[in-house]
């Protein structure tokens, strides 16, 4: 049932280890972010509405891992997103904006998204989700030459991307040096297929590991999305530059 | 070694002076924190003139020209204000982030253009202190300038898209 937002004295809302996520827990453990726009599903998404005190009602946004890798790289232990209230992150490969919507969430109203999409079709999507959610800022423009919206950004904190291109360490490495802060992360989800479809994944992941290291990134750390994804890993890394 | 920046923001361009004479270790350690030092990087560069824009359309348009690497009648005019005076006897080479602007800048308006690395160091320090050195600027007003413009350009590239694949006869 979309929007059915069951729920109420039920269900018990705890924080995950990452600020800014929420595990919802009733008849069965969900992931959640708070809604920054409470009433309103993104993509059909179930809602669950908690009370608070003196008759106060929060929303929460279920998070499907099956549909977002940063929400199955959270429930698959990674140690740190980087991605917090407050934050600026730049989200390479954007597409419709349904697990944008949840980067919003946990950035909440003083963190901003520059969500950058280069198709069209999903670009219109992506626009449409950040009329409401006003620290969206969506980009459509091609990741591949940074300069053309170089405009459009501020310094950021974190670099998400999901690209899926066989370059794409190349792409995150060319926003970083236009974008990211000294010490500031990057975290990438890399689908092995896409990349070298010959090659065994952990063949891949290790190269990609390696293509990082050159472009001055400290690797922290690297797990699989398993069993939400096949031959997928995400990686998180320090930009050390010096 | 370039003698001025220029960098192009959401809520305008701006021009700025680099004080430092001598080429940086762009990599060292300490030229990177002093790059994130604002009062040490006040040093290494001031700024000359920020020439905010004077609606969201004209900042459309000129987003529009500088990620396609053309100047700009505003742009022109900023540089040419700023720029063609080369009384000190001194020569003057802008930092421009990327080549394509940095040629069109060079045969319109006779000013050399530099995008080494150090420049592009610089770039990144004007953009990591924007809010503070644009003067007249509030903290969150380069924010809602972005988002506008962020809007803005987003819609138009799918106006004027001539690849559109999503045009379903259905």
């Amino acid at each position: 049932k979309p929007g059915g937002a069951r729920g109420g004295s039920n269900v018990i809302i705890e924080p995950h280890k990452h600020a800014g996520i929420f595990i919802a827990k009733g008849k069965e453990q969900l992931l959640v972010t708070k809604n920054l726009v409470p009433g309103e599903s993104v993509y059909g998404e179930k809602r669950i509405s908690v009370d608070g005190p003196e008759g106060t009602k929060t929303e929460y946004r279920v998070w499907n891992p099956f549909r977002s890798k940063l929400a199955a790289g959270v429930l698959g232990g990674i140690e740190d997103i980087f991605i917090a209230p407050g934050k600026k992150v730049l989200y390479l490969g954007a597409a419709s904006g349904t697990s944008v919507s949840h980067v919003a969430d946990i950035v909440g109203p003083e963190g901003t998204v520059y969500a950058v999409e280069f198709s069209p079709r999903s670009g219109r999507d992506l626009i449409n989700m950040a009329k409401k959610r006003t620290n969206v800022i969506p980009i459509v423009e091609d990741a591949r030459f940074p300069h053309k919206y170089r405009m459009l950004l501020a310094s950021v904190d974190v670099i998400f991307a999901d690209v899926a291109q066989p370059d794409q360490a190349r792409i995150v490495a060319h926003n970083a040096h236009s974008f990211l802060k000294v010490g500031g992360h990057v975290v990438i989800s890399i689908k092995a297929n896409c990349i070298d479809s010959t090659a065994p994944a952990e063949v891949v992941f290790s190269r990609e590991v390696q293509a990082l290291r050159a472009e001055k990134f400290k690797p922290l750390e690297q797990i699989t999305l398993e069993p939400y994804e096949r031959d997928h890993a995400m990686v998180t890394a320090q930009y050390v530059r010096y | 070694m370039a003698t001025h920046i220029l960098f192009e923001s959401a809520s305008g361009y701006a021009v700025f002076e680099v004080k430092l004479k001598e080429e940086v270790a762009a990599m060292s350690k300490a030229v990177q924190q002093s790059i994130q030092d604002l009062a040490k990087f006040g040093k290494m560069v001031s700024l000359v003139s920020f020439s905010p824009f004077k609606s969201a359309a004209h900042a459309l348009e000129n987003a529009n020209d500088v990620s396609e690497g053309t100047v700009n009648e505003d742009l022109k005019s900023l540089l040419e204000l700023n720029l063609s005076k080369p009384s000190k006897g001194s020569r003057i080479v802008l930092g421009v982030s990327e080549t394509i602007l940095a040629n069109s800048i060079k045969s319109t308006l006779g000013i050399s253009c530099d995008t080494s690395d150090s420049t592009a160091e610089l770039i990144r320090g004007i953009r990591f202190h924007a809010s503070k050195l644009l003067k007249g600027l509030q903290a969150d007003d380069l924010t809602k300038a972005q988002l506008g413009l962020g809007h803005s350009y987003s819609r138009a590239k799918l106006k004027f898209n001539v690849n559109r694949i999503d045009n379903m006869i259905i």
